[in-house]
């Protein structure tokens, strides 16, 4: 027993040197659960509301009642106008600008309550539902969160909807007479005064107050839910296309990272002293450990990509040169993030543990597993400093919105940005033979 | 052909190089002796332009060494104490990799890698890979490696750390046959016996100075005791106590070595003593001094203390 219990303590002594063991054991786990946690609820923090633009353009009760339950809704935040430039002042959406912001992708969603919302002609809800597929998650949530708010709402809405049926149908003073003496009717059997009873009201006030049993109706078909998809009917296999950018940046940040630490291998092996000892510049071999991850990275989206499109039909020649611009500036970027982490780490073992920390940390908060939408807003604002977070929104707008250059040009800025800067700081380092 | 002038390195607050001035002659077979720590990779790493002097300068040829310069660097082949090769590539590639950094190319480039294969006995193996090779193959792949480029001058770091007896013999043979064909040789080492064996001059440097300086003969010349006695080791605790009185004892593998101190200068004297002792005079023997006991004259204690 006291062998085994020294054979014991001997891991734990070798697991307590391992630094890169004690962050893959503790801290990622940790992390992940926190950002996992923020998402599927609990966790001390509420999930993020996604932001839908909602348009009212109807005068009906009903309507604004709804409107001021979506305001309060804890997964929608009804987005009503916006800030124009010139002059400065709000602008309400209306039906064709938010179709607009929709297929421009600066929303994946849009509510519309059209003016015809509840008709005099009309014994049904008109509601139009602009939306964007291209985070299939994020899009489920919001139409299941509008119809569960709009549906709440359904057994109050159907004696008032009847009432206009029979009023359309029959007329409403012929109606009128229909429902006394249905109300005296039931009255006399049951023994009750015939004004108390409540059938079908043709007032809007009475729908709101009314307390019928919401949840056992199950007829909803007087709901006219109009969905419209804006963007990516066209896109032959929607799955694959969503997903294919997030995990292609994950394992190419996962390589090239690897790619880069291989500096240390090289250390810890001599052969970085044998080539400083012989007429290579320590900045020459950054760069070329550099171009050679780039073109690594390069080729390894390249392969996942015709890999989608031969098994599943993901076309990647539509937008081909803007699809590259993306590769290329995705390449580059993860490069460089490799690189910054070698230039500080003191040692393979905490790059290691370092890189695998920041690169789940960043593939979660930055969008390669789930919309970026689903995280609170504060992890929201977090996103936007990854590089995942441009990448994958790149490759969405490439390969799902067949955007054109000028539309994924600030993500390819914010990518290529972010190379120059941290290639910047560990080539000084390097040079200064900081690193190695 | 080499110069090193008032050379000073730290570390922090430890001093690893104090002062340090050498001259190796072009066609030297320089030997810089040591124990551990004592300073000669720092010597090694600052000649070939690896780490910067604190002060001081190297020159070769009479041309200046500047920190991280190309210019000179093609001048020097340095056989680092690691097996610096790539592991998973084969013998051929490790050196076409090695010789196209220093601009061989084409024929040339193919030329030269036969040579050295040849000179290093590994021929038939260039196209296996690195890592199915024996500990005294890669030392040999090492060596070859770093004088891809006929360096004039090549700089050994301890290149037998590790080797069987059958290899480290072929490194030397090699290591004779260029500095035969005019290579000059500085060679790093903890191994007295190398030194001995291959060197025509060296110096020996101990916690980061040169203690003493010359050929082997002079070394020995300026020792004031060239006596000594093996003991064997099956001799008891009170027996070597008693031994002690007569001069210094140096702990070997095998033996013990007694060095009489200036008191015990009359061989018979010391003779009579160790009898006196009772130990079989059959586990005596005489040696000549050797660079071991330079060391312990010079720092009064054993390389391996």
């Amino acid at each position: 027993m006291k062998t085994v219990l020294l054979l014991i303590r001997k891991d734990f002594l070798r697991f307590k040197a391992d630094t890169a063991a004690i962050v893959l054991t503790f801290i990622v786990p940790i992390i992940l659960i926190l950002i996992f946690g923020n998402i599927f609820g609990g966790g001390g923090g509420s999930r993020g509301k996604i932001n839908v633009i909602f348009v009212n353009e109807s005068e009906s009760k009903i309507a604004k009642t709804i409107e001021a339950k979506l305001d309060s809704s804890d997964n929608i935040r009804p987005v009503k106008y916006y800030i124009d430039d010139k002059p400065r002042e709000k602008v309400y959406y209306n039906e064709e600008r938010a179709k607009s912001a929709v297929e421009a992708g600066i929303f994946r969603a849009a509510l519309v309550f059209p003016t015809d919302f509840i008709s005099d002609t009309s014994s049904s809800l008109n509601i139009k539902f602009y939306y964007d597929p291209s985070n299939e998650i994020e899009i489920s949530l919001i139409q299941g969160s509008v119809q569960k708010l709009v549906m709440s709402e359904v057994p109050a809405l159907l004696p008032y909807l009847f009432r206009k049926q029979i009023n359309k149908q029959i007329g409403k003073a012929e109606a009128g007479n229909f429902q006394s003496r249905l109300t005296g009717l039931i009255g006399k059997f049951f023994d009750v005064n015939p004004d108390s009873i409540s059938l079908l009201s043709d007032s809007e006030d009475a729908v709101l107050n009314t307390s019928v049993n919401k949840a056992d109706n199950p007829i909803s078909n007087l709901i006219k839910f109009d969905s419209v998809q804006l963007v990516g009917k066209e896109v032959a296999n929607p799955g694959v296309t969503r997903i294919v950018g997030g995990w292609a940046i994950m394992f190419l940040l996962f390589s090239l990272t690897g790619a880069a630490m291989s500096l240390f291998e090289e250390k810890t092996e001599g052969t970085l002293k044998r080539l400083l000892c012989m007429p290579v510049q320590r900045s020459q071999i950054l760069w070329s450990k550099y171009i050679w991850s780039m073109s690594l990275g390069v080729v390894q989206l390249s392969v996942m990509f015709i890999f989608a499109w031969l098994v599943f039909d993901v076309d990647i020649f539509a937008n081909f040169l803007n699809l590259a611009i993306v590769i290329i500036s995705s390449a580059a970027a993860a490069v460089s993030f490799g690189m910054i982490i070698t230039s500080f780490a003191k040692s393979l073992n905490q790059a290691n543990g370092i890189s695998t920390l920041l690169i789940l940390v960043i593939s979660a908060l930055g969008g390669s597993w789930f919309p970026v939408s689903l995280l609170p807003d504060w992890m929201q604002v977090i996103s936007k400093g990854t590089i995942t977070y441009w990448s994958v929104e790149a490759f969405l707008q490439v390969l799902w919105r067949g955007a054109n250059f000028s539309t994924i040009a600030p993500h390819v800025m914010v990518l290529l940005s972010t190379a120059f800067i941290a290639n910047f700081y560990s080539l000084l380092r390097f040079r200064k033979g900081k690193v190695f | 052909m080499l110069k090193i002038h008032h050379i000073v390195k730290h570390f922090g607050r430890i001093a690893a190089l104090k002062d340090i001035n050498l001259e190796v002659a072009r066609g030297e077979f320089f030997g810089l002796l040591g124990p551990n720590g004592a300073g000669k990779s720092t010597l090694m790493n600052i000649i070939v332009g690896y780490l910067k002097p604190d002060a001081g300068s190297v020159s070769v040829d009479d041309r200046m060494m500047v920190y991280e310069s190309m210019e000179m660097r093609s001048n020097i082949g340095y056989v680092p104490q690691e097996i610096a090769l790539y592991q998973e590539l084969s013998a051929i590639d490790n050196l076409k990799i090695f010789g196209s950094i220093f601009e061989l190319s084409g024929k040339k480039l193919q030329t030269k890698i036969d040579e050295v294969l040849e000179l290093v006995q590994l021929s038939d193996r260039k196209k296996d890979t690195v890592k199915t090779f024996s500990g005294g193959m890669k030392r040999r792949l090492n060596l070859a490696a770093s004088i891809m480029h006929n360096p004039p001058l090549i700089l050994c770091d301890e290149p037998t750390v590790g080797v069987d007896p059958q290899s480290r013999n072929a490194i030397f043979d090699m290591l004779k046959h260029l500095n035969e064909s005019g290579k000059t040789v500085v060679y790093t080492t903890h191994y007295m016996e190398e030194a001995e064996r291959l060197c025509s001059r060296m110096a020996i440097i101990d916690n980061g100075t040169i203690i003493t300086k010359g050929t082997l003969s002079q070394l020995l010349e300026n020792l004031d005791q060239q006596k000594s006695v093996k003991l064997l080791k099956n001799i008891s605790d009170e027996q070597l106590t008693q031994v002690k009185q007569i001069g210094n004892i140096i702990e070997h593998e095998f033996h013990f070595e007694l060095i009489p101190d200036e008191t015990h200068s009359k061989l018979s004297e010391i003779f009579s003593k160790i009898e006196s002792i009772n130990i079989n005079p059959e586990e005596i023997a005489l040696t000549r001094a050797s660079l071991e006991d330079v060391f312990l004259h010079m720092t009064g204690r054993s390389m391996r203390d």
